[in-house]
Order: structure tokens, then C-alpha cells, then sequence
């Protein structure tokens, strides 16, 4: 055996002995505040906190469904993703996106969405907002086209309408600035049977959005009906709902011309 | 007594296995610094900022698309579910959960050690402490002495609480200080929640507290503390009971590792919370996430593994004391 120093070995044993308290008082402390410990009320923040940061680059915050998610795309982009590449390329300065997109949103979530402080933060640091809204309510995920009716559509679109001007509303009053580009809906049904009354209603239905849009300064309304208008298989994912790949960029490309700087 | 336990401290250091476990945990840390470094910056090139608020507000979508498809286990989608109602609670009220900082980083080391890497460092220690007295053949020596022996397995025992001891404070030295250099040494008194309880229904959050990450540092060592000597004893009796130490290492390495396993699968199998290995997790029940098995919590898992920690106990004094040394 290695001959140890007596006081080293009496020391490391008092240093253990030391931090065997230490974690036994650590133990019975977890115990404690874990049963016996009081909730606290912890205050929510409503207050907006450092606004000004990374302002070297472009912010661009898109809202929606799974438009803006970019459902159906093999490359995962979406036409959000597409048109920022394309806005990196043109501007060559750094783009930091917040893609706030959830799968299936209709317009009543995306209301309650925006009233959240953090993205009422987000949006009030955007540059530009891209929204998509509207496809979830209207065809509710293909079950719409089964039982179309005109009375129940028109019920269904003034919601969507009350839910559309209270989102643009929120979005203003959180950034003044900004420009805000709503994608229309697009008529995924187009080749279908019912596809003509179809296509009516999303005309109709677009035409609203748009209104709704004109009244809100430098809130654009981007059609793409028109684009999906002919060969709309071509350009839809195998859902035969969602666009795909060439479909998003199609969008992207659009919304890409209306931008200016 | 204290001469015995200071001979057997001496042994445990000549032996030099403090210094290996030091050594391992300091190239560990080293390497989860590193990954945790880059995990930041890929993630910070990704969404271009750097800005914890829009990260985990991203991370809230994500989450909620994931949950939205259609193919996905229940209990999946429940513990996602759980994380995401937890993350909305931190960014509603403006508290970062994962404040940068060494504290933070020896706070995520010491959740994801406790139920396989601090075990096995603690075996490493425990498994040969009376064993290797088999096969250096000392325990003759040891026990022709006039000294009751349950008071030489006492002393050893003794010796294996102060070496897991240690060894939960080097986990901690060292963690600070490395990842101290990436990260910086502050965050101490960095907010942190706990208290969220996990219901049939999801997560009740009307219990939440608001600690400093001191305080629930101090309580996670607390638990990592309990869980190492629930282990360490456990090899301990393997020791007494089986002579090769190889084979008791086994054993204890074979528990464990089904341990961290069964913990992804058993939810079905419910009497697998009686398992000691299934209870390892306790610093998760702090942090509040879903249990491996419903009907686990806190005080459960503290029991089992304190009856288990008994039992052990029990069955190394009295084999110990009873078994014929040849």
C-alpha cells in the first residue's frame, strides 16, 4: 500500500463528511418545499419588455395555418420559407423569420392567437407580416366540399369576416409600421364536381377578405385563385388540398413582385 | 470505529478511484459543454436571434403542429401536451426556463445523469468494496481482527455514503467550473418554477412556485444525493452477496440500464413502479414532467427506493455477518 499523510486523509474524509450534510439538507429541503411549500401568485407579464434588439436585419413574422406552415411541401419551405430565400437573395441582408403557423388554425384560433402578449411582442417587432387564414374555416379540411351549402357558407363566412377584421385589428394596433400581406384562398376543389359553385363561393369569399383588408392602411390582399385557376393538380401535394412544392412557389413568387424597399 | 473508518478511507483513496470518476466526469462535462454550445448556436443561426422569447415561442408552434398529427402515441402526446402547457406558463409570465449561465447547464447535467451516468459512477466505487477483499484474500486479515463485523461492514458502509458524497460534489465542482468557461459563472439567483403538478388531466399549474435557481439546485443535489446512495447500497449488498466483482457489476449495470428502458415502455405495466430503477428520476418530479407510470410521484418514489435501500442494507449486514470466509 501507498503510504498516505494521515491529515489528508483525515481532511477529505471531513470535506465529504462536509457535503454529506450539505446534500441531506438538500434532500429534506426537495421534500418539504415539495408538500409543504405555499404557491405564490407569480404576476403575468403584460408589459412589453426590450423592444429594440437585433435590428440589423429584416424581421418577418407569418401567421396562419398550414399555408404559412408549409404543409405539403417536400422541401419543408412552404412559400414563407421560398420567399424569404428569395428576400435574403434580393436584400443580402440578414431575415429573421418567426413562423407562428400551426397546422389546421382556423380564424377564431388565430384571433385568440394574436391576443397573446409574446405574439403581440413578435408582431410589434415584424418588418412585415404574412397571413394566411381562412382555408380551415371554409373547407374545413376537405369535409367542407360534402356538405356545401350556400346558407351554411354564408353563416360560416360572416365569422370568419367578424374574426378576420378583429386579427388585422390586433396586428395594427400592435405595429403601425409594418406591411402586412393576407394570402386569399386559393379553390383546391376547382377540377371536382361541385368545383364551378365551388369556385364561386371562394371568389365571394376572397372578395370579402379584401374588402375587409382595403379598410386597414398598408394591409394588402394577395389573390392566388387565379394561379391555381388551371392544371390545379399540378400544383397540388397528394392531399390534393395543400399546394406542393411548385404550388408554394408559385404563392411566394407573387407575394415576392408586390414587395418593395 | 472512526480508526476503521479512516482505514477504509484510506484504502478508497489509494485506490485512486475518486481521481478516475473525477477524470470521466470532467471529459463528460467537457463534451456536453461543447454539444450544448453548438446545440445554441445552430439554433441561434436558425432563427436568427438570439432572443430566448421568440426561441420559445417557436418552440411552443412546433410542439402544437407536432401534436396535431394524426399518428402519434397517446402517451407522447400527453407528455408533449404537458411540456407545452409548461412552456406557455414560463413565457406568459416572462421567466426564461433555461437561463444561460453554468447554474443552468449544471441544472440540465445533473436531471440527465441521475438515472444512469451518477449511478454508474457511484458503482464503480461500491461494487469491489468487499468483493475485492475476496479476491486480494485481506478479508482474512480483516476479520481475524477483534473487531465485531458488522462494525467492519459498517465502517466500509460508512466510507461508500462519504465517497457518494464526493462524488455528487465533484459532479457539481466540476460542471460549474467547465461549463463556467462557455457560459459564464452567473444565473444563480435566476428565476425558476416548480410545483407544476401532473393530473389525469394534464397540468395543473395552481400550485407553481417561484424559486431561485440556488435553492433548487441545493434540492436536485438533495435528490441526486438520495438516488446515489440508494444505488451505491444497492451494489454494496451485490458485493457482499457475490465474491467476482465483475459479476456484481453486471448485474447492477444490467438493472440500470433496463431500468432507463422500461422507463419509455412501462406505462402499461403498472406494477413496474415498484421497480427500483423505474424511481430513479426524481429531480423530473421537481421539474414536473409526466411520470413514467401513472400514480408516481415524489413521496412514492422516495419510499420505494427507501424500502429497497433498506432492504439492501438489511440483507448485506446480516449475510455478512453470517457467512463463512474461507
Amino acid at each position: 500500500m501507498i503510504c498516505l499523510n494521515k491529515n489528508v486523509i483525515r481532511s477529505i474524509t471531513v470535506i465529504a463528511v462536509f457535503f454529506c450534510l450539505v446534500w441531506l439538507i438538500g434532500l429534506g429541503w426537495a421534500v418539504g418545499e415539495y408538500y409543504a411549500g405555499k404557491p405564490e401568485n407569480i404576476p403575468q407579464t403584460n408589459t412589453v419588455s426590450d423592444k429594440v434588439e437585433n435590428k440589423k436585419g429584416l424581421t418577418i413574422v407569418a401567421l396562419g395555418d398550414s399555408l404559412t406552415r408549409g404543409t405539403g411541401d417536400e422541401t419543408g419551405k412552404g412559400y414563407v420559407g421560398v420567399l424569404i430565400d428569395e428576400i435574403k437573395e434580393k436584400t443580402k441582408r440578414p431575415v429573421q423569420l418567426t413562423n407562428l403557423g400551426i397546422n389546421g388554425q382556423t380564424s377564431t384560433q388565430l384571433s385568440k392567437q394574436v391576443q397573446q402578449t409574446e405574439i403581440g411582442r413578435q408582431i410589434e417587432k415584424a418588418d412585415m407580416v404574412l397571413v394566411t387564414i381562412g382555408g380551415n374555416d371554409l373547407f374545413r379540411g376537405g369535409q367542407g366540399l360534402a356538405d356545401f351549402e350556400t346558407g351554411d357558407v354564408a353563416a360560416i363566412e360572416k365569422k370568419y369576416l367578424d374574426n378576420l377584421k378583429f386579427i388585422l385589428e390586433e396586428i395594427r394596433k400592435n405595429n403601425r409600421n409594418a406591411n402586412v400581406f393576407f394570402i386569399g384562398l386559393y379553390n383546391p376543389f376547382i377540377d371536382l364536381d361541385q368545383g364551378k359553385e365551388m369556385s364561386k363561393v371562394v371568389r365571394h369569399w376572397n372578395y370579402d377578405s379584401a374588402e375587409v383588408s382595403a379598410a386597414f392602411p398598408k394591409i394588402v390582399f394577395v389573390p392566388t385563385f387565379d394561379l391555381f385557376e388551371l392544371k390545379v393538380n399540378d400544383y397540388l401535394y397528394s392531399d390534393k388540398f395543400h399546394p406542393n412544392t411548385k404550388g408554394y412557389r408559385l404563392i411566394a413568387e407573387r407575394v415576392a413582385s408586390l414587395l418593395t424597399w | 470505529m472512526n480508526k476503521l473508518i479512516q482505514n477504509e478511507m484510506m484504502k478508497l483513496i489509494a485506490k485512486k478511484r475518486l481521481i478516475v470518476i473525477a477524470l470521466i466526469i470532467g471529459v463528460l462535462v467537457t463534451l456536453f459543454t461543447y454539444a450544448q454550445y453548438k446545440q445554441v448556436q445552430t439554433q441561434r443561426e436558425k432563427l436568427g436571434t438570439s432572443d430566448w422569447r421568440t426561441i420559445l415561442q417557436q418552440q411552443i408552434i412546433d410542439t402544437t403542429n407536432r401534436l396535431s398529427s394524426s399518428r402519434m402515441q397517446d402517451e407522447w402526446k400527453k407528455q408533449l401536451q404537458i411540456s407545452l402547457k409548461q412552456q406557455q406558463y414560463y413565457l406568459d409570465h416572462d421567466i426564461n426556463p433555461a437561463e444561460p449561465g453554468a447554474p443552468t447547464f449544471m441544472r440540465i447535467f445533473l436531471e440527465n445523469s441521475i438515472d444512469l451516468f451518477l449511478p454508474l459512477m457511484v458503482m464503480v466505487i461500491a461494487s469491489d468494496l468487499v468483493s475485492s477483499e475476496h479476491s486480494l484474500g485481506s478479508i482474512k486479515l480483516l476479520l481475524t481482527r477483534p473487531i465485531k463485523r458488522w462494525k467492519v461492514l459498517l465502517s466500509k458502509y460508512i466510507t461508500l455514503c462519504l465517497a457518494v458524497s464526493l462524488v455528487v460534489a465533484i459532479t457539481g465542482i466540476l460542471s460549474y467550473l467547465i461549463s463556467g468557461i462557455v457560459f459564464g459563472f452567473k444565473g444563480w439567483g435566476a428565476p425558476i418554477l416548480t410545483g407544476f403538478n401532473v393530473t389525469e388531466t394534464g397540468l395543473n399549474t395552481s400550485e407553481v412556485k417561484l424559486l431561485s435557481l440556488w435553492k433548487f439546485l441545493l434540492m436536485d443535489f438533495g435528490l441526486v444525493w438520495f438516488v446515489s446512495i440508494v444505488v451505491g447500497t444497492l451494489s454494496f449488498m451485490l458485493s457482499v452477496l457475490i465474491r467476482s466483482t465483475a459479476a456484481g457489476m453486471g448485474v447492477m449495470l444490467a438493472a440500470l440500464i433496463s431500468g432507463a428502458i422500461l422507463t419509455n415502455m412501462v406505462s402499461s405495466w403498472e406494477t413496474a413502479k415498484y421497480l427500483f430503477m423505474v424511481n430513479l428520476r426524481l429531480t423530473d418530479y421537481m421539474k414536473g414532467t409526466a411520470p413514467p407510470i401513472e400514480g408516481m410521484n415524489l413521496s412514492f418514489s422516495i419510499m420505494i427506493l427507501f424500502v429497497w435501500w433498506a432492504a439492501a442494507l438489511f440483507v448485506s449486514f446480516f449475510v455478512f455477518t453470517k457467512k463463512d470466509v474461507y
